[in-house]
């Protein structure tokens, strides 16, 4: 499954691949120990972000995980 | 299909040929809050094959249509909540739908999905037919959803087995290099 950005397809299905193994071997059974993939979940984000402002697409009142937490993108 | 088989599947939902329009997925967001829960934000890419006459009048970069979907897992309470919405460029119809998929109270095997569509329009008069037109789509949506889900559940086990498969055989293998070697 690709990307919304051409660029980001292959960051996305390294994290993606990261997510499922970790969701159903240890979320859904209750081990909680965090998620291990948020360094590769960091670089996918960076790309989309960019891929996202680029085709200018108007998503409301997401605040995007990144490097500074704090941050929150506003468009309309 | 048991509670947590149909969650997993549910995440990695895209691809499959009963959705062909869905053209990407991308997570926006996603975090466990302080209860236990799992959020995540994903925005997904559809593209309808839209008569490139028509393209060419609206410019091909609006011909992709963009559904926010905002997902919550409970581990613990066994429900997965989905809530999506579409973005388009035009926003004359919206379509938010709502689903929970939640275990059979009787049949521990089963999972229990209940969905809903809220359509709006803005600005426009819909006549009742097209409104009914859009509610049969939806309805039909719904039961093409369960089989999206029936196939990924069957992808997932086919990968499973040509795992167990592989590791049998090399399993196989080396007790037969065994028995060869104590000879």
């Amino acid at each position: 499954m690709n990307s919304v950005g051409e660029a980001c397809t292959e960051l996305k299905r390294e994290y993606d691949q990261c997510f499922n193994r970790w969701f159903a071997e240890q979320f859904l059974k209750g081990e909680g120990g965090g998620d291990p993939c948020g360094q590769l979940f960091k670089r996918y984000q960076l790309c989309v972000q960019k891929a996202i402002k680029e085709k200018d697409i108007p998503i409301e009142g997401l605040e995007f995980m990144g490097p500074s937490k704090g941050k929150t993108e506003n468009s309309s | 299909h048991p509670w947590e088989t149909v969650t997993t599947a549910a995440m990695q939902k895209y691809p499959n040929p009963m959705n062909p329009s869905v053209v990407g997925v991308d997570v926006l967001d996603r975090h466990v809050d302080p209860s236990g829960k799992l959020h995540s934000h994903r925005l997904l890419s559809t593209e309808w094959g839209i008569p490139s006459i028509v393209k060419s009048l609206i410019g091909a970069c609006r011909t992709k249509t963009y559904v926010q979907e905002h997902s919550v897992v409970d581990p613990v309470k066994k429900t997965m909540e989905l809530k999506s919405s579409n973005i388009s460029f035009t926003n004359l119809v919206s379509v938010d739908e709502r689903l929970v998929y939640k275990p059979h109270p009787h049949e521990p095997d089963k999972t229990i999905l209940t969905q809903e569509a809220i359509i709006s329009v803005k600005g426009v008069s819909l006549s009742s037919y097209l409104e009914g037109l859009m509610a049969n789509t939806i309805s039909s949506n719904a039961s093409k959803g369960r089989e999206a889900l029936e196939w990924v559940i069957n992808r997932l086990n086919a990968e499973i087995e040509e795992f167990a498969a592989s590791a049998r055989g090399t399993m196989r293998n080396s007790m037969a290099a065994a028995a060869f070697v104590e000879k």
